[in-house]
């Protein structure tokens, strides 16, 4: 620990004691704490709250005031003991102040690594409840996808790429609100809650309340957040009142949403199996066409139903808000009230939120300062299963109405062993309810003008009461089972799923901050802190099985209860330091080192320490630029971050063995194998940038590389269940990402009323797998299912990058040398290679062992782009965002061509010959049917035909370029003029109306690329195949203010 | 101005104090090692209810395909996949039988410190059981580098299947040593014993009947040894109360699960024609009585079965115009036990044994009670019972007795069990009109199956490749 206590007197001759008042230029508010003092000594004061000051000078001296966010101004002290100054605000962005680690503001030109603010005009301009879903196409370097159109569905955030080889592992940045380290976890407790869309809690917070919000991407941004800042954070601040008098806001806006888009499917040929029509057929798209089919069936309709698009509705969303904000010189305070209610396009799923918060703000002295943050909120809804909904409309034939699904008695209405999508949908249920608050408290105490106290304090804790039912059997006559609405024990006998999450954090850091002017050139600060984590995380569930009574969701009424509890405790500390050194105002040099130490390590390996440097150098302060060059920066920096494992990596022992009934105990080894050597992981991020503005800031651009590479990553790798466990914990391997963000900022046009702002973002990463552990060639990520062994896998193998797929390929030709010499086991498909057509004439799988890589979920960039135009009282913004380069699997692809419903199924009855070589080197010229049965043409029996012997076990045919451009929103809003709000009462009033999800272009074939069947929690985006649908809305919204 | 240096000095030195204190005092605070949600020494008793559950389900489990191969029971769909010998992938077969075995590799090594050779020896041959499950499957298979405990290998080689067979005997002539011995520490308690209730006795006639299982399946070996089959039998079942009963489910029994769902249409467990017609006398000329103790009869009052790959005709496949796996029979109701080895069983393997070795007179009298008790368990009167038994076709006389009579009869009493696909295996498919399943996939029948796609996602460099499954395992094989 260093103590630095700097006193250095000069003897100056002829003092006399200088005061004056200082005010803002443009509106000649007082302004306190500004920093006066006199050029070339030591000699400081400040402004008290009338925006007065006094200090000691001598004629000839000159007075410095300043204040963050405001231009620097230089009076010389004259004959007179009176001297005012008039600030003006800070014109060039690098006076800007942002709100930093932990809280502490710096300004914008002392930043040696990238920082990215939104407003909350910008965050908010379309209204998206989800903030996360708010930031989307807005900063630099942040890929943010939504998993899903469902009310409240989670939202995955990701700052630069992937940099945690596990595929479970959280890699998502760490959420700061106020100094409270957030919660931004989403939680899958609950049978069936990993595919039901379940919300990142971060849906929490209402965007409205933001004031602002800093990205901060680099590992020097984050190094003074230690390990849970090392993918990043988002630091975000809420508003607070201003003395003045009591404002009210109001706004209150409506909506409607429908899908954004269906795929496309064939209408010709309805239920039955090899061309034969059968109403109870479990096929629901492989019989005749629908004139045949009506032949034999008169109730046959007409035309086949489009199932898929009558299954979803509109959904319907609104919102209002009320804030209050006001204050006096001493206390201010914001409170805000908000209710938000959405119905999704899928019935009955829905999404409440239900928000109050309070902030205060306390000046006690001119030295000490406080104030208390507030906020608590009640969110949840019935969430869908949007991949078992979609699942079971493959299944269900489009020869019968999918909404007809009640029978007179209440029971599922419908055929053969097929179940109704919208029968399960109804009776099987998943609901969330989770109550939360969030407190922060912070205290500033300035002692003595170059020491500053800071502490913060803030909880955040919540309750997740989520409740799962299903109807259960009533055994009418022709009742039909619906074995969803079950347990596997008990398939269709209904069930009532009680769980329960109560979750608590404290967090709290101390920082002590000194300032010393060594000279006039040279200052320094040092800051040294203390910070405390500590988490508490306590589920239960109780499952009850089973019921007696069909319909009573109590638990006493299940024959069958299962429980379980799970406990978690994890303990965080850091200390740390951070010492910057500003030269002359244009160069600054900051220096950092902290020491975590982490209970989710053994030790010794609990304790570590990293360090970070940073530089920045604004040229054009030090050197004479050509004036149209308003500013031009350098940026520098170079920082290790260590990153722990997931609570109880290290443990190991038995776990209860959950398939006994009441009166029988077991135990049996658990999923995961623990490792109790595991040692942290490193991160080594090297960054350097470039930011310049000119013409007046007119145009301004930001453009950052950087290289970074993680050791030693913890990972929970799925394992071969021949060893007894599901998943291990391993230090295995490192990865590296090296990229660039570039963001321009420009104001084309400025003319009279009429301005338009642009601002563009674009970045690109380039991650690689450099190394695994020894004895791995590979780790799966994840695998979704595909039909005749086409699972589709991701894996991850050193020397690629994040995230191959593989599945099953065609055989292409090979001449018999080249099989000798094994070429056709490379795992690369060759593109110029015609495909093996085997003597029957079609093309042959190849075997399920030799699987080929088909494609990557990493995209080549990303990019935003958004546009504000203003005339008058009019404003026009529109968003576009790009995602390009990547791969998904397309699961609902393969199960339309397996059933019969994809678009180009319609050929089934054609004939063909298949383009490529056959084994002995000539080309096929073989003519095939592609239909099942007998081919009425030359009486060859095809068994069950192409689609369903070759073409669904081709992954390649359903892994498929992702990549898409988003017309994300657009929105134009109306400020009414002042002189039609002629009453004292309403201040100012606007109207909006914006459009979300507008227009997707994209060749893939789903619904939308962007959306998942992995929940927001999860690393794995793979698989974009029986998703939620992703909907397009549109809002109207009213804004009043008192 | 001294004063504030004070109050400075003080505060300063405050704050480099107070972390320092913070560490220091609270060394345990940071110590979360211990995962509170796993306990560190479960009770060896507790261990025996998790294996005996586990390895009876898995039989169920195993059965719930290979009873698609050996035909008594066929997809409602046409071209099912497991009818129709497709690549399948038995993922969670697999890796519940391992899961289970690593259970038990626990369980020997918890036994084995503290003394508990019941245990033990139940262990062993539990472990041996569900090896040979795999093997039986799959052919060679993890086992010398897996489970980690022993090793620390996350990608475990393959042993070939004749060492992985050794393995399997060594483990049961082991347990059955274990269980002989009379110093054990902890005995098997009554309750938490789920398929003996505690009986060690039992447990060592069920060993033997299991070593009896295995030394048969070399059949087609010349190391094939009838003397040694022979006198495992000797020390095994000597009726129907020495089988062992696991009947302890968190519903009901799966077999009746399959049926109660297919009832209320959610299709599955429709028998095959080929055990249909077996039994209702179309292929040989005889009605067997256990028709009517297995299945229930048709809506139109007959039995019929569905044609593997072919799915359902006749009407649509709501009418219950064909057979299904019953509730009615004692074998596939609510509470009926999962049995891993029966008592006709053991007499059918003497059966064969016997007459492989020329003791034709043995193999009679053994086939004789194999269908009598098999009979007697279904609870067939007594008047039928006999009547059938004395029919010319079944009661040939030990002169004439015939392999081919033999397994058919095996045929109908290891109904459902999956040592029912090794006995058609052996005996290659020559059953009389035993018919290849509709559109398959395969030109011959199927002989093994494909590796899981979960093993060769993560065991990748390990697996072998498939090969043709209609390649003949090791112990199918001369």
């Amino acid at each position: 620990m260093l103590c630095f206590i700097f006193i250095s007197i000069k003897a100056v001759a002829q003092q006399k004691t200088i005061h004056g008042r200082v005010t803002i230029d443009e509106t000649g508010q007082v302004l306190p704490g500004v920093t006066v003092s006199v050029k070339g000594t030591a000699m400081r004061s400040q402004t008290n709250e009338e925006g007065n000051y006094s200090i000691q000078a001598a004629i000839g001296q000159t007075l410095v005031f300043s204040y963050i966010g405001m231009e620097p101004l230089e009076l010389p002290v004259g004959a007179g003991n009176e001297l005012n100054a008039r600030l003006k605000a800070s014109s060039s962005g690098l006076d800007e102040v942002v709100v930093t680690a932990l809280g502490i503001k710096r300004e914008e030109r002392s930043l040696g690594y990238t920082a990215q603010q939104v407003s909350a005009s910008e965050l908010n301009y379309n209204k998206q409840p989800n903030l996360v879903n708010a930031l989307q196409g807005k900063v630099a370097g942040v890929t943010i996808s939504s998993t899903g159109g469902s009310p409240g569905q989670g939202a995955r955030i990701q700052i630069r790429g992937i940099n945690s080889i596990d595929p479970n592992r959280d890699n998502q940045p760490l959420f700061v609100i106020d100094g409270v380290l957030m919660d931004n976890s989403t939680s899958t407790q609950g049978a069936s809650a990993s595919g039901r869309g379940m919300s990142n809690r971060a849906v929490d917070i209402n965007p409205d309340d933001i004031e602002s919000i800093n990205i901060l991407r680099g590992g020097a941004a984050t190094a003074l957040y230690g390990l849970r800042g090392a993918n990043g954070v988002v630091v975000i601040t809420t508003k607070s009142g201003k003395s003045g008098d009591i404002k009210i806001d109001y706004q209150g806006s409506a909506g409607f949403e429908n899908v954004l888009r269906f795929p496309e499917l064939q209408d010709t040929y309805t239920q039955g199996w090899q061309g034969e029509y059968d109403p109870e057929s479990f096929w629901p798209s492989w019989g005749p066409t629908v004139e045949e089919a009506r032949a034999i069936d008169p109730t046959h309709p007409e035309h086949l139903y489009n199932h898929v698009k009558d299954a979803f509705t509109t959904g319907t969303q609104y919102k209002n808000s009320l804030t209050f904000s006001g204050g006096t010189d001493k206390v201010t305070f914001l409170s805000s009230l908000s209710q938000l209610n959405q119905q999704g396009v899928m019935s009955p799923t829905d999404f409440k939120n239900y928000q109050a918060r309070l902030n205060t703000t306390f000046k006690l002295s001119d030295k000490f300062n406080a104030g208390v943050n507030m906020s608590i909120n009640n969110s949840g809804g019935y969430r869908g299963n949007a991949g078992r909904y979609i699942e079971q409309l493959i299944y269900w034939t489009p020869r019968y109405d999918v909404n007809d699904y009640l029978e007179e008695n209440g029971t599922m209405k419908s055929y053969g062993s097929t179940d109704n999508p919208r029968y399960v949908a109804e009776t099987n249920r998943f609901k969330d309810d989770v109550l939360r608050f969030i407190g922060a408290a912070n205290f500033n105490y300035r002692p003595l003008d170059w020491l500053n106290l800071a502490y913060r304090v803030g909880i955040d804790t919540y309750r997740d009461n989520r409740l799962g039912t299903a109807l259960g059997f009533q055994d009418l006559v022709g009742e039909r089972l619906v074995s969803e609405n079950g347990t596997d024990a008990a398939p269709g006998m209904g069930f009532v799923n009680v769980y329960n999450q109560n979750f608590r954090s404290i967090n709290s850091t101390f920082v002590a901050s000194a300032d010393h002017q060594f000279s006039d050139n040279f200052s320094a600060t040092l800051r040294l802190g203390q910070d405390l984590y500590d988490r508490y995380v306590r589920r239960e569930a109780t499952e009850g099985s089973n019921l007696t009574v069909y319909n009573w969701f109590s638990l006493g009424n299940a024959k069958t209860l299962i429980a379980n509890t799970y406990l978690e405790k994890y303990r965080l500390m850091g200390l740390f330091g951070e010492l910057s050194f500003n030269y002359k105002d244009y160069l600054y040099l900051t220096v950092t080192g902290r020491n975590d130490i982490t209970s989710s390590l053994a030790r010794p390996n609990n304790s570590f320490f990293y360090p970070s440097a940073t530089l920045s150098y604004i040229f054009s302060d030090h050197w004479h630029l050509p004036d149209a060059i308003d500013n031009a920066k350098f940026r520098f920096s170079y920082a290790r971050i260590g990153k722990d494992a997931d609570p109880y990596s290290t443990s190991s022992g038995w776990a209860n063995y959950t398939s006994l009934p009441t009166g029988y105990s077991g135990f049996t080894r658990p999923s995961l194998l623990g490792d109790p050597t595991l040692k942290p992981e490193f991160t080594d991020t090297w960054e350097t940038g470039l930011s310049m503005a000119f013409f007046e800031n007119r145009l301004s651009f930001d453009a950052n590389y950087y290289h970074s590479v993680s050791k030693d990553q913890i990972i929970n790798i799925p394992v071969s269940s021949t060893i007894g466990y599901v998943t291990a914990a391993i230090n295995a391997g490192s990865m590296r990402n090296q990229g660039i963000e570039l963001s321009v900022n420009a104001t084309p046009v400025k003319r009279g009323d009429f301005s338009w702002d642009t601002r563009l973002n674009f970045s690109a990463n380039r991650n690689k797998i450099l190394s695994l552990r020894e004895d791995l060639t590979q780790i799966e990520a994840g695998n979704e299912f595909g039909y005749l062994s086409s699972n589709v896998y991701m894996w991850l193998i050193p020397g690629q990058p994040y995230g191959d797929l593989y599945g099953r390929a065609l055989k292409r030709y090979y001449t018999d040398d080249e099989i000798a010499a094994g070429l056709d086991q490379s795992a690369e498909i060759d593109p110029n290679r015609p495909l093996l057509i085997g003597a029957d004439g079609f093309p042959v799988l190849d075997a399920v062992a030799n699987k080929k890589k088909l494609g990557n979920v990493q995209p080549d960039w990303i990019g935003g782009w958004s546009n504000t135009f203003n005339y008058k009282d009019l404003s026009l913004s529109f968003l576009i965002d790009a995602r390009v380069g990547q791969d998904r699997y397309n699961q609902l692809a393969n199960f339309y061509s397996a059933f019969g419903m994809a678009k180009y199924t319609e050929n089934r009855n054609d004939h063909l010959v298949f383009e490529g070589m056959l084994a002995d080197g000539t080309p096929n010229t073989k003519e095939v049917w592609l239909g099942q049965g007998v081919d009425p043409a030359t009486g060859v029996d095809y068994g069950d035909g192409y689609y369903r012997y070759i073409h669904r076990g081709v992954s390649e045919y359903f892994v498929e370029d992702a990549s898409w451009v988003r017309l994300r929103s657009v929105s134009l809003s109306y400020r009414f003029p002042q002189k039609w709000i002629q009453n004292n009462f309403v201040k100012n009033a606007s109207v909006s109306v914006t459009g979300n999800n507008l227009a997707l272009w994209t060749n893939y074939s789903g619904f939308d690329p962007e959306s998942t069947t992995t929940n927001s929690g999860s690393n794995v985006d793979a698989f974009a195949g029986m998703t939620y649908p992703s909907v397009r809305s549109f809002l109207f919204t009213l804004n009043v203010g008192f | 101005m001294k004063m504030k240096l004070n109050k400075i000095k003080i505060s300063l030195v405050g704050i480099a104090v107070l972390p320092v204190m913070l560490i220091s005092g609270c060394k345990d605070y940071f110590d979360q090692n211990e995962n509170p949600n796993l306990v560190q020494d479960p009770p060896i008793n507790a261990m025996l209810t998790t294996a005996t559950q586990k390895a009876a389900l898995n039989m169920q489990r195993f059965g719930g395909f290979t009873s698609y191969y050996a035909q008594y029971l066929a997809n409602p769909s046409a071209s099912g996949a497991t009818d129709t010998y497709q690549v399948t992938d038995n993922s969670s077969e697999w890796n519940n039988a391992y899961y289970a075995m690593s259970d038990l590799k626990d369980m020997m090594v918890k036994a084995e410190s503290i003394g508990a050779y019941q245990h033990l020896g139940v262990a062993k041959l539990l472990m041996a059981y569900q090896l040979g499950l795999v093997t039986d499957t799959w052919g060679s298979a993890p086992y010398s580098q897996a489970f980690w405990i022993d090793n620390n290998i996350l990608t475990p080689t393959y042993d070939d299947e004749e060492s992985l067979y050794q393995a399997a005997m060594t483990l049961i002539n082991e347990g059955i040593g274990d269980l002989q011995r009379s110093d054990f520490t902890v005995a098997l308690d009554e309750t938490a014993d789920l398929m003996h209730h505690g009986n060690a006795a039992a447990w060592i006639k069920t060993a033997y009947g299991i070593k009896a299982r295995f030394l048969n399946k070399i059949s087609k070996k010349p190391t094939y040894d009838p003397t040694a089959v022979l006198s495992a039998l000797d020390s095994a079942y000597t009726s129907l109360h020495d089988e062992s009963h696991m009947n302890v489910f968190l519903g009901i029994n799966p077999w009746a699960q399959t049926a109660v769902s297919n009832a209320s249409n959610l299709l599955g467990g429709w028998l095959s024609d080929n055990l249909v017609n077996h039994l209702n006398g179309t292929t040989y000329g005889l009605v067997d009585p256990r028709i009517a103790y297995i299945t229930d009869e048709t809506v139109n009052g007959n039995y019929v079965g569905t044609r593997n790959g072919q799915g359902n005709v006749g009407g649509a496949n709501t009418i219950h115009d064909e057979c299904y796996i019953s509730q009615n029979c004692v074998l596939t109701n609510d509470t009926s036990s999962l049995v891993i080895i029966t008592y006709p069983e053991i007499k059918f393997i003497e059966a064969e044994a016997a007459w492989r070795q020329g003791d034709q007179q043995r193999a009679y009298t053994a086939y004789l009670e194999g269908i009598k008790s098999n009979m007697d368990k279904l609870g067939v009167s007594a008047s039928d019972r006999d009547d059938y038994l004395s029919n010319p076709t079944v009661a040939v006389g030990a002169g004439n007795l015939s392999l081919d009579l033999i397994f058919k009869e095996k045929y109908v009493v290891t109904y459902l069990n999956p040592e029912a696909w090794n006995d058609m295996r052996r005996h290659d498919y020559q059953y009389k009109d035993f018919r290849m399943p509709v559109n398959a996939y395969l030109n011959t029948f199927i002989r093994h199956v494909a590796y899981p796609a979960d093993e060769r996602g993560r065991n990748s460099s390990n697996v072998p490749s498939d090969g043709s499954l209609d390649t003949p395992l090791w112990w199918d094989q001369p």
